[in-house]
């Protein structure tokens, strides 16, 4: 019974730790993030999919990845004719909420039409 | 026995799956150009036209403001359209794209809006091609990132998936193997009034570095180049360009024009866009010691610039990205405009505050050098910097009408004048 008790405590704190993952609240503010992305939107797309052929889709990806793509590119330690001029001059917070507002478009996939 | 069965299968199956991947036999292009077919179906899937998508565009449409008695609409629904030729008969528009597409465009009863969007040469694997030009004798060419390709007739052949197809610059000599690159390579091409053929190269860098530039000056990337219409005789028309994707001759006194892509990373405001005006073969348009205008790269700050450099005859609104260019010489439009260049600036890309995505005119004085630019169709950039759409070229249709291309609704619009 003690056991049963622990196993729900447990759910229920895993659950609230995967909701604040995918938010992406923990650490952006999507909401901003949406605005700053008119810098992105000519490549990425304002809803994620990628509008030129040498850019990634965005949308739905984890802001775990995004943010550190962009600190790389910020630092150099990752180089892009494009993204090695615009991720300079992003603070941390830009990065944050870029991650947040990308991560946070919903996507949905199939598989290929057999 | 059994083995062999088993081997047949998964060469079989093996086949089956490489042809999924690449449809195109890199034999084709050479049974092509000795007037033999690929063997592929008669039935090219043409684009679908109307639907949710067009509706949502030409509610877009509606947003543009033109001078008074101009009017646009939507001609055709072109995945990813990039350049155009008009052909010479005024049956078919070819558009480029920066994928491996291009598209036939047809509108046979002239009606004003496109009947039918196709893929053109489908048998041929090509590679960004962006830029299609034709001759006034009626051989169309298209520049790939590193290849061109003659096809002639192709206003009379395109309704097949299998049209000629010679090489006027194979695969790969264009410019050297090591510097393709996906930044930059998006050409576009003219026949000129000497009736060569003149190829716009950008360079492949933001500014490139110093032990670059010979090889580049030497082959003409970051330039404009000639050759004969059969690919003889190369030449460097002009240099120090960093990434022109627009150009046309003024028919009046042979003079190219040309578009060019400034410095990224200087700030919002600097450096400006350019158009220029190259008068004679052998002219240096200043990069990559001024990133555009007047302003210098701070990578050459400290360099002595070439003494003869021609700076631009407009310098336009910083990172807005002038592309296609045309000189109007049809008479459907007023007076002002005859002779004007019509060119489509793509927006900015990575701007704080977006600019751009909007058609300008530019009119030129007496002498031939511009008198001034302003914006004629505006409205893709709505007011919280959301782009409707980017536009790319334009190209005059023969009845003195305007086709404007837009590679991010995937659209060619129409602008016509009836004073109304």
């Amino acid at each position: 019974m003690a056991q049963r008790n622990l196993l729900a405590v447990f759910l229920a704190a895993c659950a609230v730790t995967v909701c604040a993952v995918r938010d992406g609240a923990a650490a952006g503010d999507a909401a901003a993030g949406r605005r700053k992305a008119l810098m992105c939107q000519t490549c990425h797309g304002l809803d994620g999919r990628a509008k030129i052929p040498e850019a990634p889709n965005l949308a739905g990806q984890s802001a775990v990845y995004l943010g550190k793509a962009l600190k790389d590119y910020r630092s150099g330690a990752r180089k892009n004719d494009m993204m090695s001029i615009v991720a300079p001059a992003l603070k941390d917070e830009d990065i944050d909420d870029l991650a947040a507002y990308y991560s946070s478009i919903e996507v949905t996939v199939a598989p290929p039409p057999k | 026995m059994h083995k062999r069965t088993m081997l047949a299968v998964s060469a079989a199956v093996l086949l089956a799956s490489a042809a999924a991947f690449a449809q195109n036999n890199p034999g084709n292009l050479e049974k092509l150009g000795q007037f033999k077919t690929t063997g592929a179906s008669p039935n090219i899937p043409t684009i679908p036209q109307g639907g949710a998508k067009a509706e949502a565009i030409k509610k877009n449409l509606t947003k543009i403001k033109l001078p008074h008695g101009f009017h646009i609409g939507l001609y055709a629904l072109v995945p990813d359209a990039r350049h155009m030729a008009v052909g010479p008969q005024g049956v078919v528009t070819f558009v480029g794209t920066r994928k491996a597409q291009v598209y036939a465009v047809t509108d046979r009863s002239k009606s004003g809006v496109a009947e039918e969007v196709k893929p053109f040469a489908s048998t041929i694997d090509l590679v960004i091609p962006n830029g299609p030009c034709f001759s006034k004798d009626g051989f169309l060419y298209i520049v790939e990132q590193n290849r061109v390709l003659l096809y002639p007739a192709a206003e009379f052949f395109y309704e097949s998936p299998d049209v000629v197809a010679v090489p006027v610059v194979p695969q790969g000599q264009l410019i050297p193997k090591d510097d393709e690159s996906y930044n930059h390579t998006a050409r576009t091409c003219r026949v000129g009034p000497d009736n060569k053929l003149y190829i716009t190269l950008g360079q492949p860098f933001n500014v490139p570095a110093p032990e670059k530039l010979e090889g580049f000056k030497k082959l003409g990337i970051g330039g404009i180049i000639r050759m004969d219409r059969d690919g003889k005789n190369r030449e460097v028309y002009a240099w120090g360009i960093r990434n022109s994707v627009g150009m046309d001759f003024n028919p009046k006194d042979k003079t190219l024009w040309f578009t060019d892509n400034q410095v990224d990373g200087m700030g919002d405001d600097i450096p400006p866009g350019e158009l220029n005006r190259a008068t004679k073969a052998g002219q240096n348009f200043g990069f990559p010691y001024y990133g555009g205008g007047h302003t210098r790269t701070d990578e050459y700050k400290n360099e002595t610039p070439p003494a003869d450099v021609v700076f631009p005859q407009v310098e336009t609104i910083a990172h807005a990205a002038d592309l296609g260019m045309t000189f109007y010489t049809g008479k459907m439009f007023p007076k002002k405009y005859q002779d004007a260049i019509f060119s489509a600036q793509h927006g900015s890309w990575n701007r704080t505050v977006p600019v751009g995505a909007r058609m300008m005119v530019t009119y030129l004085k007496e002498d031939g050098t511009a008198e001034k630019m302003e914006p004629f169709a505006e409205g893709w950039l709505d007011e919280n910097g959301e782009y409707l759409g980017r536009l790319v070229d334009v190209a005059q249709l023969h009845d003195g009408s305007l086709l404007v291309s837009d590679d991010f609704a995937g659209a060619l619009y129409r602008i016509w004048y009836d004073g109304k």
